[in-house]
């Protein structure tokens, strides 16, 4: 069995296969900074990401690359990332990066804040690299938020009127620390301890397994779910 | 990044803030992270065991038991940011209690398989951990506020660590007892050695003859050098053992008023050190301090030495002294300025008319100054007849009148309550003293108990101490047949319960001057003096200082015999804690109090804080069961 096999089958990709329970899953939070916002033009800079074995992060098997641009960076990018364009001279290309990446997120549930955003650049490259896109099972956090909302749990953190909230907004109402400096994998562990706080919620209301963590965290929902909870939409 | 935050945390946090660097960060790695939202039941009683050793990083749990054959759930503790759970159920197999977060709590999680690894490799964190003895904690406490020492780098050697052997003279011209002393003085010059042991038939050595010797013995003396080494030699020797550490060393010293011991390793010579080579290791020594004042023949000349000697204490903070022994030493050097003031008092005044006993009260009394506060004494002095009472009288009123003034001249504040030997009350020949006595202890009121307390920690200081074992005897006699004087002692030692709060965290000062402080003195250190001055008076014991009333209580049939090692660590660590802030407030210029700011603590120190608390607390709970008919 191929590794795409593999993975369809152990996370249920295509809806197949068993339904784990959420403590028996491996979940990979990831974040990556691109240069700009544009698909068709911007490129990753960097990538982090930790695993997670059901709730708990683990400390000790993190995955953090900066990446060399096919761009030459601009004044804007440097600004928001603090990354100087010399730092990344010497970096490996994304398709090094990928290579090592694949594995450290095979068989695992991808999870991330707006991911459908890291996915789009990811696959991208991947689809340049003729490398196999990554199909794993995907939760978006800012879904998970939006979904939680709607059911109204009494945590005070969804009262607040935040219609689309940024991962720093939800750590500071979830009572995360953030750090003053932002990087992929500092974005990734608040990503990951967000996701922790929603776990024990999600199982409060009936969402304990692989299908349901898919079905209210489909990173192409996040949208839809912050909408509906808002009674009217931003967007 | 994950990992830095981890390695910041743990190394703030006991005890795995002992271990080194890398092996922190190679821990690190081995962690995962836990949230645990508020009312998460995260073990159960009888349940599965723990797979890790939970280390809290933010919020809260509960530890609660349900006692085998049913009866109600009783809570065993609470544990809070830096404290572990999940120990004794990796360790002993079975999950005895239940854990609920009582807030959000975030927690790092150790696996087993490397916890034990931890344990093997490194026996203390297990120790640590399960808190047997609060042995362990006051040692570590202590070596954790040496290590953060804010006075002074400290790269010279450490008076209280290093052995008397590490920094003795190897070599020393060692000399038969036969020798004469111009072949001992040639030795000296050769072997370039400030002093010679003089040995017997076997080797042991009788005599010591240093530098200062000869001038003062052979040239002033103009004693003939062909004489044997023996006529002039000082003895008998004050051996010390090489492995004893040097801080004992000094102390010994300082009693037996000598500048150089003999450094013996199983009974044979290897040295010898003297007062020279401790000034060496440590820039300023105590010693040096005591010649000072030794050598002062006004009180003009002794008021600077005296008030200097305070600098005295950071040398020994630095130095990583315990507590206990750092206010010993400061008594030390107190005494001897009482003593000198005494000594121009009787030049002053003439000799006095009869024999009379000079008393240091309370703290003083017990050695437990910290910083001088104010002059608290007494004056004892033979009776006398009814002829010659106005005279005499009159002799001591001019008397303690120059040594009150005199003591503040050298920096102890006179005592605004006025427990000084200058108020006609306290000084009083023997028979008057046994009234007083007397009717403190058959006839106790709250308030006279409360006056009285700094007289039964009186030590005689200078003097004739037989008037002193007079008055103790006296009053030993009478506290068993007035078992209702205890009873007032126990009274006021429950009612000063410790401000430990409800989730186990300790109250304090809500506004105010001190606001968020915490009165040291009042709160930790006067309930542990007075748990041991009950159960030494109690038991009939002699001794003042609470360290030795503790030791006297050791192994016997008190309440607290049990108790007594818990009791000493944490009376020397709530006078580290003491001695430090008050230092700390000395170097800053700023006024000494007592009040310490719990969020100034370390975890650990906290955590030993509220120990001690728990400790005194408990004790008061058995005081009050076995004195309940006198408590109000």
């Amino acid at each position: 069995m191929g590794l795409r096999a593999w993975t369809r089958g152990k996370l249920g990709w295509g809806g197949s296969g068993a339904d784990l329970p959420i403590q028996e899953l491996r979940f990979t939070v990831l974040d990556t900074e691109w240069t700009g916002l544009d698909p068709r033009r911007d490129d990753i800079i960097s990538i982090g990401a930790l695993h997670m074995q059901g709730s708990r992060i683990e400390l000790g098997n993190t995955f953090q690359e900066l990446v060399k641009p096919r761009a030459i960076l601009d004044g804007r990018t440097v600004v928001i990332h603090g990354i100087t364009p010399s730092e990344l001279e010497t970096r490996p290309t994304i398709d090094e990066v990928l290579a090592s990446f694949t594995d450290f997120v095979a068989g695992t549930v991808l999870v991330g804040h707006c991911l459908s955003l890291d996915l789009g650049f990811l696959n991208r490259d991947a689809r340049r690299s003729r490398r196999v896109p990554f199909r794993n099972a995907a939760v978006d956090t800012l879904s998970l938020f939006g979904w939680l909302r709607r059911r109204s749990l009494e945590h005070r953190a969804f009262t607040l009127e935040l219609p689309a909230p940024s991962l720093f907004d939800l750590a500071a109402a979830f009572e995360i620390p953030v750090e003053e400096s932002h990087s992929a994998i500092g974005d990734a562990y608040v990503t990951a301890q967000l996701f922790q706080r929603f776990l024990p919620l999600l199982q409060q209301a009936g969402v304990g397994s692989l299908s349901g963590l898919r079905r209210v965290g489909d990173p192409r929902r996040q949208l839809a779910n912050l909408a509906a909870s808002d009674g009217h939409t931003h967007f | 990044m994950l990992i830095d935050e981890a390695v910041r945390f743990l190394s703030q946090v006991p005890p795995f803030q002992f271990l080194e660097g890398p092996l922190l960060r190679e821990l690190a790695q081995s962690l995962t992270m836990a949230f645990h939202p508020k009312g998460e039941v995260i073990l159960q009683q009888d349940g599965p065991i723990s797979e890790h050793l939970q280390i809290i990083l933010k919020g809260g749990v509960k530890i609660t038991l349900r006692p085998e054959g049913g009866g109600e759930e009783v809570v065993v503790d609470y544990r809070e940011r830096g404290e572990t759970f999940g120990l004794v159920s990796l360790m002993g197999g079975h999950q005895r209690t239940t854990i609920v977060a009582v807030q959000d709590t975030t927690s790092y999680l150790l696996p087993k398989a490397r916890f034990n690894e931890l344990v093997h490799s490194h026996p203390a964190i297990t120790e640590y951990l399960l808190q047997f003895h609060l042995t362990k904690y006051a040692d570590m406490t202590s070596r954790e506020i040496q290590g953060k020492s804010l006075f002074l780098e400290s790269s010279d050697h450490l008076l209280f660590t290093a052995q008397v052997g590490e920094i003795c003279q190897q070599f020393t011209t060692i000399v038969e007892a036969d020798t004469t002393i111009r072949q001992t003085a040639r030795r000296m010059v050769e072997e370039r050695q400030s002093a010679a042991l003089v040995v017997g038939p076997s080797g042991e050595p009788i005599g010591i003859l240093t530098d200062s010797d000869f001038r003062a013995r052979v040239v002033a003396a103009g004693q003939p050098v062909d004489g044997p080494v023996s006529q002039v030699m000082s003895h008998p020797v004050v051996s010390v053992d090489e492995k004893d550490p040097c801080f004992e060393v000094v102390l010994k010293m300082l009693q037996c008023d000598i500048d150089h011991v003999a450094v013996t390793r199983e009974g044979a010579i290897r040295g010898v050190v003297t007062n020279h080579d401790f000034l060496v290791l440590q820039g300023r020594s105590p010693l040096a301090f005591s010649e000072d004042i030794e050598h002062q023949t006004t009180l003009e000349g002794l008021a600077p030495v005296s008030r200097k000697a305070m600098s005295i204490i950071g040398v020994l903070l630095r130095e990583g002294a315990r507590a206990t022994n750092i206010i010993r030493i400061i008594s030390e050097l107190n005494d001897r300025v009482v003593r000198k003031v005494l000594e121009f008092a009787e030049r002053e005044c003439g000799p006095p008319p009869v024999p009379y006993c000079w008393l240091a009260l309370g703290s003083e009394g017990r050695k437990e100054q910290t910083f001088r506060t104010d002059q608290d004494n007494a004056l004892i002095y033979a009776d006398v007849s009814e002829v010659q009472r106005a005279k005499v009288a009159e002799y001591f009123r001019r008397f303690t009148v120059y040594l009150r003034n005199g003591l503040v001249q050298c920096g102890f504040e006179a005592c605004p309550a006025n427990y000084m030997a200058s108020n006609p009350d306290w000084c009083q020949p023997i028979s008057a003293w046994k009234r007083y006595f007397s009717t403190w202890i058959s006839e106790p009121t709250p308030e006279a108990v409360l006056k009285s307390l700094i007289f039964f920690d009186f030590r005689p200081l200078h003097g004739d101490e037989t008037l002193a074992w007079d008055l103790r005897e006296h009053f030993g006699r009478l506290i068993p047949d007035y078992p209702v004087f205890l009873g007032f002692l126990a009274n006021m030692l429950v009612r000063n319960r410790p401000p430990l709060g409800f989730f186990g965290s300790v109250a304090v000062e809500r506004s105010g001057e001190h606001k968020d402080g915490l009165n040291l003195k009042i709160k930790a250190v006067a309930p542990l003096v007075d748990i041991a001055r009950l159960f030494a008076l109690e038991k009939g014991i002699q001794q003042v200082s609470t360290m030795d009333r503790l030791e006297a209580l050791r192994g016997g049939t008190s309440l607290i015999s049990d108790l007594v090692d818990e009791l000493e660590y944490a009376f020397e660590f709530v006078t580290l804690l003491r001695v430090h802030h008050q230092y700390r407030q000395l170097e800053a210029g700023q006024p000494i109090d007592n009040f310490i700011r719990l969020d100034g603590l370390s975890n650990l120190e906290r955590q030993s804080l509220k120990k001690a608390f728990r400790l005194i607390l408990k004790v008061q709970d058995q005081v009050m069961d076995r004195y309940k008919s006198f408590i109000i």
